[in-house]
């Protein structure tokens, strides 16, 4: 059996490097008995003594760590906002990519909306704890072995300043917003007689959907004037946006899903009967492209509205060398 | 956060530092590891004995301290002695002291708080 003082001395000494574990005992020992001494002395019994004395020295981990000089946290200041930079640009621009392309990669395979869902959720936990994981424990190891921390330490400039928007929406924005449904319009009109001898999109569309179309994209045209006249971003501006976006895109996808969309006729299209799977692959691939641009437009407004709405300034792309 | 809770992380911030030029002041006579703690604590020195003796071993690595054993007691023990390198990094870390001391005092006239 193993006194209190043994048990304590050998229980810190487990974590201290070994080619000075032999001084640390011999000193650790005097210093504890030299403490249980001045409490005997003082009129405690020997037993409360040892024990007030171990209590005093606390943890004998943590005493073994500063023994070791082992700091005491996983990434040291130092390294913290290098780390944070590089984690949140993971999360923000990879993941969202890696989940889309898992995304699309289901709907080609088999659209079943629980297994898309599913396997887009499955994505985000589990790229998302991966990536988490790896970028601390490689930052872990930076922090323990020191090496690279020079090279790592980021040198704040004014360059690293981002530039903001003077107003909240930029004219170039809603002149694109403007230009596109137009261009859209066009085209699609343009298709029916020219481009090439059959029409590429079905004609049949014409009783109703092609109206409805260019009617909706009109409307996405006066959103953008109405906004900017508006001059901000906020809830409204989110739902407004929502909707305008959704009453384009779900018959859309519907059309397309239906093989309502393109020409029977169409001589290529048609031609692609005899390889069903590359049809349906080109249908699938659509629908995915229609949904992620659909979804990325409404988030994006969403976020600026939020962000206007809690007085945030708005950032300009690809300025500012630091935060994410 | 309670004021006390404040009041003791700020105590905190100032006093740390204060127990390296204490030990290094105190250890030009020789001394272990128990004697410097109760030196240390008479003097009023708030300081702990698991934060003081892996203080010791590392002043010793930084070449301030020298140590050697001595076994001619019943008990041995480890002696600590300030180096001359240590006993002028104590001078310089003294001035400062006294500097710092000084210019909060110059501050409190120059702004009034004191008459």
């Amino acid at each position: 059996m193993t006194n209190l003082i043994d048990r304590y001395v050998y229980t810190a000494l487990r974590r201290v490097p070994e080619q000075q574990r032999g001084d640390i005992d011999r000193e650790l020992r005097a210093s504890i008995e030299d403490a249980v001494d001045a409490r005997v002395e003082a009129g405690e019994e020997r037993t409360a003594a040892v024990e007030s004395t171990l209590i005093e020295l606390g943890d004998p981990d943590r005493l073994a760590d500063q023994y070791a000089g082992r700091s005491n946290f996983l990434i040291g200041p130092e390294l913290f906002p290098i780390w944070r930079k590089l984690l949140t640009t993971l999360l923000a621009t990879v993941l969202p990519i890696v989940v889309i392309v898992g995304v699309v990669v289901q709907l080609v395979d088999d659209p079943d909306v629980g297994k898309v869902i599913g396997g887009a959720v499955t994505a985000i936990l589990t790229v998302g704890t991966q990536m988490a994981f790896w970028v601390t424990a490689v930052f872990a190891i930076l922090e323990r072995t020191g090496s690279a921390r020079t090279e790592l330490k980021h040198h704040w400039t004014l360059k690293d300043l981002p530039r903001y928007e003077p107003s909240n929406i930029p004219r170039s924005e809603v002149a694109a917003g403007v230009v596109w449904p137009v261009l859209l319009i066009a085209g699609l009109v343009l298709q029916q007689f020219s481009f090439s001898a059959v029409p590429v999109l079905n004609p049949g569309n014409w009783t109703f959907w092609w109206p409805y179309l260019i009617v909706a994209l009109v409307l996405g045209a006066v959103f953008q004037v109405w906004l900017y006249r508006r001059g901000r971003f906020d809830r409204t501006v989110s739902v407004v946006n929502a909707v305008q976006q959704l009453i384009t895109a779900v018959p859309l996808i519907w059309l397309v899903a239906t093989g309502r969309f393109v020409n029977p006729e169409f001589g290529w299209f048609a031609g692609l009967d005899s390889g069903a799977d590359i049809k349906e692959w080109v249908t699938k691939a659509l629908i995915g492209v229609l949904i992620a641009g659909t979804a990325v437009d409404i988030v994006k407004v969403t976020v600026r509205g939020e962000r206007a709405r809690k007085g945030l300034p708005a950032k300009v792309p690809g300025t500012g060398g630091y935060g994410v | 956060m309670t004021m006390d809770a404040t009041l003791s992380g700020h105590l905190q911030e100032l006093r740390r530092g204060t127990v390296v030029v204490a030990s290094l002041i105190v250890l030009r006579t020789p001394g272990y590891g128990y004697s410097l703690l109760e030196t240390l604590g008479r003097a009023g020195f708030e300081v702990e004995a698991n934060t003081l003796y892996p203080l010791l071993r590392r002043l010793e690595a930084q070449g301030l301290l020298t140590s050697e054993w001595n076994t001619d007691e019943a008990r041995p023990r480890k002696f600590y002695r300030t180096t001359a390198q240590g006993d002028a990094i104590a001078g310089t870390l003294r001035e400062e002291w006294s500097r710092l001391d000084s210019a909060i005092g110059d501050l409190s006239t120059t702004t009034g708080s004191e008459e």
